[in-house]
């Protein structure tokens, strides 16, 4: 790619208003053939806002939108897309029951009279995927596949529609390091014939690793262009906040105590399609010490958080907490000894979102002194508490009587470390505690999790971030399968080697 | 000076209600001066930014049922006008029969559908829909009349023993659809709706062993009456206009709403089921056992659909009718849909239901016009307030017709 490379999109002084933001303010981005550039920016800085104007799902304010040189005006998704635009978007549309042929043709099936000619849509896939070296199976279900082939199913569908111009809308949210790997080889492909990707992320080392060229947006505007070659992951972060910001928060050394107060041994656990998803499962946590579980999605995770807060009728196997066996008592009696819980889905399991800042801090002690006197609930002390704890963890919010359903993700987030830090609990379970959360939000929350440590709690990190996992954890267990098949100390390996047995390999 | 605002707010709204209930319509005067005492209060004690935003949600919240009866009322008119019915002289005898004339039988009409509404809505809290309050009130009912046929105690003592019993019958009642609910998650529209039906059906067994059976009684189809010592005082022992059919079950129905609204806001079971209602997940994870809150619920739910039955039986017919199918259960489920399952909003809901119902006898009674037309009223409000999507949908389009215009002058 050179300079003189045509520009395939441009944008002019685009502008979004939505009725209490200014969601892009003045933005002008150029693209050219076979380039890829990223937009970084934090949670609401307007990335997703300027992927819909471009995609026809929101019309802007002001400005325009030129293609090959041309003002353009999308109305639809579907005017984009026959003008070449193509999108992946984070979550998935796809229809699992359904083949990767029937995915891809859905919307414009081949053939005549309403009659889908199969044959002819099938050979399409497949020399598409045979092209772009996708490595795809026009006929096997999309349920079947694993998410970062269903990745390409996605982009495979906005080739087939003869896509020029690729937005991919976090595209590494879902994925492992191997796919991640692959991920990018597909995409260096696409760009050699010469199309053109624009890749949305908060993620600054998927900026370096794959773009040529990055622009920065902060609060709707573009603050800051840069070619990827010469600038350095610092500055990036920097422009993207706008201060100066610690991208690993620094962990003093704290000893852990000797003794494990939270063991499991051999833990079994079945699901309710009697599959085993626990396998034999035994670790140990004391004191002062973070462990942090490595491993992708979908390898027993939730279910090993869920048995640890009761949720889940396990097989067999032994909780200790403290010495004593916990596996047989409920949530309540489990959290009434000391133990918390920061869930991963922070609005379906972590917050009831119709309720106040002040109910979601008090649930689970509704009937505890000094909330609750007899049957009544008691509103001074309950606002008390609450406007306390906001202060202390700096929860953005109008009042404690705001919806939490109004607060942004880091803020919803700190509600809930809120909660659960604030018992001064002494196990400690936290799964993906910074999910979709932008840097400055991750700085906060991290160094919490090590305010917790220094408080002497044990403390069990689960992530799939292992950037995560290495700035905090003191021991590092991999879950494959239902089972923790390696541990390591993090001063003595590195994201590879851990990578490696996180995919079954070893 | 706070406690005597409170308590010249509690007096008023409490003398003001009987009153108007008595059909003594400067009653309403008085409620009104309680809610502004009740407003200063609480906005005195906001500032001015949170004063405005609430004065702001009251208002949306009032919004869409203010639209949704308007508009009901409109198109009502229209179907009578081009049915060749005078749409204007129906609506003024509907009116004039609802509020004023037969304002007693409003008032009547909406004492159960308050019971009902409330169980509907406290169902709801707790994400379950009570689709078989209809049951439960027959339950009650017959619990109610069972009881108040055989037996009776000096002093109102037996009353209250009835409305537990019955209420407690008919709460019971809830108990199995709700266990499968909890343990199997069979889905209780069904099975309460199932219950419902059984209930129902029994109910002709039930009169006809009471009193009601067709071979040898000549009141066919009509249980007993009960003991005369078991009736519901009429409001006119207190107050004397009061009409002598109005009973003490009217303002019975406006404490429970009250009572309900407290438990389900100011209490830790209350806060249970909605945390529950609103996100099941979440409350389990933080240990809140969700099958109790459900339970609770329902077995509230049931409680208020038995307490409604009893109401009926002993404060105004005395008796039960086999083939008198008022269908209290079923309206409760537009009532609690129309108030957004909000126990102060059922209480006006209930009204404007009773309202309308004894309304429309009056005005076909005087205009000649099909009091089907309430029905269709009711649907097209429930309609209207239930697609609020709709409003939605429109002023999206109002808005960006007009941004568009407006983008175009800039340009």
């Amino acid at each position: 790619m050179t300079e003189s490379d045509a520009i395939v999109l441009e944008t002019r002084n685009i502008s979004k208003r939505f009725p209490r933001v200014l969601a892009n303010n003045n933005i002008n981005i150029t693209l050219r053939k076979g380039e890829i550039i990223s937009l970084l920016g934090e949670n609401g800085a307007g990335k997703s806002t300027l992927m819909n104007v471009l995609y026809g799902l929101y019309r802007p304010t002001t400005g325009t939108i030129l293609l090959n040189g041309e003002e353009v005006e999308f109305s639809s998704p579907r005017d984009a897309i026959n003008r070449g635009m193509g999108m992946v978007h984070q979550h998935f549309m796809l229809v699992d029951p359904l083949t990767v042929t029937e995915n891809i043709i859905l919307g414009m099936e081949p053939g005549r009279r309403g009659v889908i000619d199969y044959k002819a849509a099938r050979k399409e896939v497949k020399d598409l995927s045979d092209r772009y070296r996708l490595e795809i199976d026009p006929d096997s279900l999309v349920e079947d596949l694993p998410v970062g082939l269903q990745q390409r199913v996605e982009i495979l569908k906005a080739l087939y529609r003869k896509a020029r111009i690729l937005i991919l809308d976090e595209p590494t949210a879902v994925l492992t390091p191997g796919e991640v790997e692959d991920l990018f080889k597909v995409i260096h492909r696409l760009r050699d014939s010469g199309v053109s990707v624009i890749i949305i992320t908060h993620k600054l080392e998927e900026v370096r690793a794959i773009s040529d060229r990055v622009y920065i947006l902060r609060r709707g505007e573009i603050a800051g262009e840069r070619r990827t070659s010469d600038c350095t992951k610092t500055d990036l972060a920097n422009l993207m906040v706008g201060r100066d910001v610690v991208l690993t928060v620094s962990k003093d050394k704290h000893e852990a105590a000797d003794k494990a107060s939270f063991e499991i041994k051999n833990l079994n656990v079945i699901n309710d399609r009697h599959v085993r998803v626990i396998n034999d499962l035994s670790l140990s946590v004391r004191p002062g010490e973070i462990v942090g579980i490595a491993g992708v999605d979908g390898n027993g995770q939730t279910e090993l958080a869920e048995a640890i807060m009761g949720q889940m009728v396990q097989e067999s196997g032994e909780i200790l907490f403290k010495g004593n066996p916990v596996q047989n008592l409920s949530t309540r009696a489990r959290r009434d000894l000391g133990i918390s819980y920061v869930p991963t889905d922070r609005q379906k399991a972590g917050l009831v979102l119709p309720f106040t800042i002040a109910e979601n801090v008090i649930l689970g002690s509704q009937d505890e002194a000094p909330f609750s006197k007899g049957l009544a609930l008691q509103r001074k002390p309950i606002a008390e508490y609450s406007r306390k704890l906001v202060k202390d963890y700096d929860v953005r919010c109008a009042s404690i009587d705001e919806e939490v359903s109004n607060l942004s993700g880091g803020n919803q987030q700190k509600v809930i470390l809120a909660r659960e830090f604030s018992r001064e609990p002494d196990f400690l379970l936290v799964s993906q505690p910074t999910r979709g959360l932008d840097v400055g939000a991750i700085e906060y929350i991290h160094s919490q999790i090590l305010k917790m440590r220094e408080k002497n709690s044990a403390i069990l990190l689960i992530s799939l971030e292992l950037e995560e996992i290495f700035s905090l954890a003191d021991r590092i267990l991999v879950l494959f399968e239902g089972k923790i098949v390696k541990e390591f100390d993090p001063s003595e390996t590195n994201d590879k080697e851990v990578g490696l047995y996180m995919t079954g390999g070893n | 000076m706070d406690k005597l605002l409170t308590g010249l707010k509690v007096i008023a709204g409490v003398v003001g209600v009987v009153f108007w209930a008595a059909s003594q319509f400067w009653g309403i005067l008085l409620v009104l001066l309680a809610l502004g005492i009740h407003m200063v209060q609480n906005f005195s004690r906001m500032d001015r930014e949170d004063a405005v935003k609430k004065l702001k949600d009251l208002g949306m919240s009032a919004f869409y049922p203010a639209v949704g009866i308007l508009a009901a009322i409109v198109l009502g008119g229209l179907i009578m006008a081009l049915t060749g019915y005078d749409p204007i002289n129906a609506y003024k005898a509907m009116f004039y029969g609802g509020l004023v004339k037969n304002w007693h039988i409003s008032l009547l009409n909406a004492t159960p559908l308050i019971f009902t509404g409330l169980s509907i809505a406290v169902a709801f809290k707790a994400g379950l829909f009570n689709i078989g309050a209809e049951g439960q009130y027959y339950v009650g009912s017959m619990i109610a009349t069972w009881l108040a046929i055989r037996f009776s105690l000096p002093l109102g003592l037996y009353i209250l023993a009835i409305f537990i019993l019955a209420g407690l019958a008919a709460a019971a009642y809830n108990i199995i659809p709700t266990w499968l609910k909890i343990r199997t998650g069979a889905h209780e529209v069904v099975t309460t709706m199932m219950f419902a039906h059984i209930a129902t059906k029994y109910s002709t067994i039930f009169v006809r062993n009471n009193g009601g059976d067709p071979a040898v009684s000549k009141h066919a189809y009509v249980t007993d009456a009960i003991q005369e010592a078991n009736e519901l005082l009429p409001l006119k022992t207190i107050i004397p206009g009061a009409n002598y059919r109005v009973h003490m079950g009217v303002l019975l129905a406006l404490v429970t709403a009250i009572v309900i609204w407290y438990l389900l806001y100011k209490t830790k079971i209350g806060f249970e089921i909605r945390a529950v209602g609103a996100n099941k997940t979440a409350a389990r994870t933080q240990g809140i056992n969700s099958g109790r809150a459900i339970m609770t619920a329902m077995l509230i739910a049931g409680f208020l659909c038995g307490i409604s039955g009893t109401t009926q039986v002993l404060g105004l017919e005395h008796k039960m009718y086999e083939n008198l199918n008022a269908g209290y259960g079923w309206n409760g489920i537009s009532v609690a849909l129309l108030a957004g399952n909000d126990p102060i909003g059922v209480i006006f809901a209930a009204l404007l239901w009773g309202i309308l119902d004894a309304g429309g006898q009056y005005m076909a009674r005087t205009t000649q016009t099909p009091s089907a037309v309430v029905e269709i009223i009711k649907g097209i409000i429930l309609f209207l307030i239930l697609a609020k999507y709709l409003y939605f949908w429109f002023g999206h389009k109002l808005f960006k017709g007009r941004k568009k215009a407006a983008a175009g002058e800039a340009a």
